[in-house]
């Protein structure tokens, strides 16, 4: 079941979408003669038939419109009248069927004719809803988009045949053949061959990204030039998407404070507007003795009130938010953040891996006069090739050699350095202390190695045969685009802190480079939540960082904001969850929120203001019912065309 | 990605199920289901979205199909798939 459960609910969806339009369709076929009774009597003042048949005509042509298109909301009402499970189909229902009983007792000539007008609001009714669950389904697009990205079948090896089999029967440990242009049925790991893979849909990185051997791929994402071969790791529930998927649904039910009386107004509504309708007809029937006009005022009230906009306006522009948020690689988990992002003051940054690559690489190198950059580099790598110290891992890679240099009696000195021979040559690369153990003089070098050590790089010095032939700074790179976030965010008005467990001088370099003036340095990984705890005392703080080392940082901060790479995203930790690395993805996650609340606020004030505008002055008897019924229609289509216009939002 | 471990529901003693609905057109139809849910003996809470028509039950003891599927029939409504985790 778990497998058809998505699909099902978007063919959910069409059919509702579907059913309100044949419903309109053929509602209309009866009221537009109606309309056309009622206005040349109204407005040219003669009847189209004689009146005495009027009403029968109106009985007859109403009765399909209210009992038979309308009977599902007749219905659904008449049950919330009896059960007392009151809800909006309550008041049209208890409305039309008033409206449409006057056409019976107005043959015994007390009550004037309103059965045409049940015909009248059950059309409008009926075409609101068609409108609103066309306008409710773009609200959803992208979700939908999402539900249907899986892949449908897979091409799996078996008994070294290759053969096609649904997604669904894939089983752990398969192996997939993923070629150029296909989708990647399910997560899995690279077992063969090499492609670049389009993962933005997922993650929402617009670039390509490598894939090798032992690289994880993610499903659903597509394959751009070579074929793949990928032991499926994780299927069905389990997946990278599944769980993206669970993340947007469970966000989408998750509820905000601000819409907590708009619930709770909902909640006492429907009852309290049919006291209310009664207490008007009794009032103006006392006051008047007028029958059908109090009758008319009443019937109003009825459908004029709905809570349907109050009810729609947090659901929709969350919808549209966490849809537009899905489609960049931005999930929100908990819809509360997005209020209370509102009132964040301080973002604070962990450093390593948030802002900084996470890894070390080569930032700097000087040499000594005659000695060419390629020859240190060369010499260094084919050492370094045998070690396998991250620092180790960055000297090779900046080298980038085809060919290495043999080298004899390699050895390795922890926390210090390396040293082998290449021919006659012998090679030292470590830190001072190594140098000094080899009574190798840095003469010269002094001022490069604390200019280097100054920018918080770790110094690697390259001897030979005693002689330093330069030095190589390598550092925990900041990622490309730290700091055009760090700055948008900075002028947006928030102080950005950075906090890690580096020692002042590394951690001063780093935030200098992106241009964060705070540092919090030598925190303890267990100490950040207890510092972010510090910081709260001042105001709310957001905290951004990676969901597995960061966790109780998350939590303990007013607005946690996990980053992820890849198939890497800690979900569970952090109320706002990024698939991407980026910390531009945070300046969009923050702006996503804030424009999603923003709509929220102001889909919350429409409907406040409808309701409270439109139900006194339909009780003082200014509202035909007819007219109140298709200002309620007009209130509920309002608040879901404005949660849609979310999306011309820039984030 | 961190999966959450096979351990869990043993120890916090919590089930959660996920619910499809059919049927439900307005924001008053969902807050009904809620209501009608979270009465079922032993739901702690019940959250019913109209946008994705789907419902989350949280709940202390095991709860039956049945039970889900009356509550919400009982507001007018209907189950159309039921998910356990």
């Amino acid at each position: 079941m778990n497998m058809d459960e998505h699909h099902h609910s978007e063919i959910e969806e069409d059919s509702e979408i579907k059913d309100w339009k044949k419903r309109t369709y053929l509602s209309w076929i009866f009221a537009i003669p109606i309309a056309i009774f009622m206005l040349s009597e109204r407005i040219f003042g003669m009847s189209l038939i004689p009146e005495n048949y009027l009403a029968i005509v109106f009985l007859v042509l109403a009765f399909p419109v209210v009992f038979i298109f309308g009977f599902s909301t007749v219905r659904g009402g008449m049950r919330g009248l009896f059960t007392f499970y009151f809800n909006m189909d309550s008041l049209i229902a208890l409305g039309t069927i008033v409206a449409y009983l006057t056409g019976i007792f107005s043959y015994f000539n007390f009550v004037s004719d309103y059965s045409g007008v049940s015909a009248m609001i059950m059309s409008f009714y009926t075409t609101g809803k068609y409108v609103e669950s066309i306008a409710r389904g773009r609200a959803s697009q992208e979700i939908k988009k999402l539900l249907e990205l899986g892949a449908k079948n897979a091409r799996i090896l078996k008994n070294k045949e290759e053969i096609e089999i649904p997604v669904s029967e894939i089983q752990l440990g398969d192996i997939m053949i993923i070629k150029p242009g296909e989708k990647i049925p399910t997560d899995g790991i690279v077992v063969k061959g090499a492609s670049s893979v389009d993962e933005s849909m997922v993650t929402g990185e617009s670039l390509p990204v490598d894939k090798s051997v032992k690289n994880l791929v993610i499903g659903a994402t597509i394959n751009q030039d070579g074929i793949l071969y990928v032991k499926a790791t994780k299927i069905g529930k389990d997946t990278f998407l599944s769980h993206i998927i669970d993340l947007v649904e469970n966000a989408q039910s998750s509820k905000i404070p601000i819409q907590e009386l708009a619930d709770k107004i909902t909640g006492i509504f429907v009852p309290s507007i049919l006291v209310i309708a009664m207490l008007t007809f009794a009032f103006w029937f006392y006051i008047t003795k007028d029958l059908s006009k109090s009758l008319g005022i009443s019937i109003s009230v009825l459908v004029i009130a709905c809570p349907c906009a109050l009810g729609l306006a947090t659901p929709t522009a969350l919808m549209v938010g966490s849809g537009m948020g899905a489609k960049r690689g931005i999930l929100i988990r908990k819809g509360e953040a997005m209020q209370t992002m509102k009132k964040v003051q301080t973002i604070v940054f962990d450093k390593t891996g948030t802002i900084t690559k996470g890894k070390p690489e080569v930032r700097n190198i000087q040499t000594a006069k005659n000695v060419k950059e390629n020859y240190l580099l060369e010499i260094s790598a084919s050492l370094e090739k045998l070690s396998e110290h991250p620092i180790a891992t960055a000297i090779v890679q900046r080298a980038n050699l085809r060919k290495y240099k043999e080298v004899k009696e390699f050895k390795i000195f922890r926390g210090r350095g390396v040293e082998g021979n290449i021919g006659r040559k012998k090679i030292a690369i470590g830190n001072s202390l190594l140098m000094k153990e080899n009574k190798i003089s840095l003469k010269g070098f002094e001022k490069a190695i604390e200019d280097f050590e100054s920018l918080g790089f770790t110094v690697m010095i390259v001897a030979e045969n005693k002689e330093v032939l330069g030095i190589i700074g390598v550092a925990d790179a900041v990622k490309p685009d730290s700091i055009e976030a760090i700055a948008l965010l900075s002028a947006q008005g928030f102080k950005t802190i950075m906090i890690t467990g580096d020692n002042e001088r590394t951690a001063r370099a780093v935030a200098r480079e992106v241009g964060i003036s705070e540092v919090i340095s030598g925190v303890l990984p267990g100490d950040k939540a207890k510092k972010i705890e510090e910081l709260q005392k001042q105001g709310m703080v957001a905290f951004v960082g990676d969901g597995i080392n960061d966790a109780p940082a998350l939590k303990q901060s007013n607005v946690g904001i996990a980053i992820g790479s890849g198939s890497d995203i800690a979900i569970e930790s952090g109320d706002l969850v990024l698939a991407k690395s980026s910390l531009l993805g945070v300046v969009q996650a923050i702006n996503l929120s804030k424009e999603t609340f923003k709509k929220i606020e102001q889909n919350l004030f429409w409907a406040f203001a409808y309701n409270t505008v439109a139900i006194p002055v339909a009780i003082l008897g200014f509202l035909h019912p007819v007219i109140a019924e298709i200002a309620m229609a007009l209130s509920s289509i309002t608040v879901v065309t404005n949660a849609n216009l979310l999306r011309t939002a820039k984030i | 990605m961190a999966l959450e471990p096979n351990t869990k529901s043993k120890e916090q003693e919590k089930m959660k199920y996920k619910i499809s609905i059919s049927g439900m057109h307005c924001s008053s139809c969902a807050s009904n289901t809620e209501k009608s849910l979270k009465k079922i003996l032993g739901v702690k809470n019940a959250n019913v979205s109209l946008m994705t028509k789907k419902g989350i039950i949280e709940a202390e003891k095991e709860i039956s199909d049945e039970e889900l599927r009356k509550a919400v029939s009982k507001v007018g409504y209907k189950i159309t798939g039921i998910e356990r985790e």
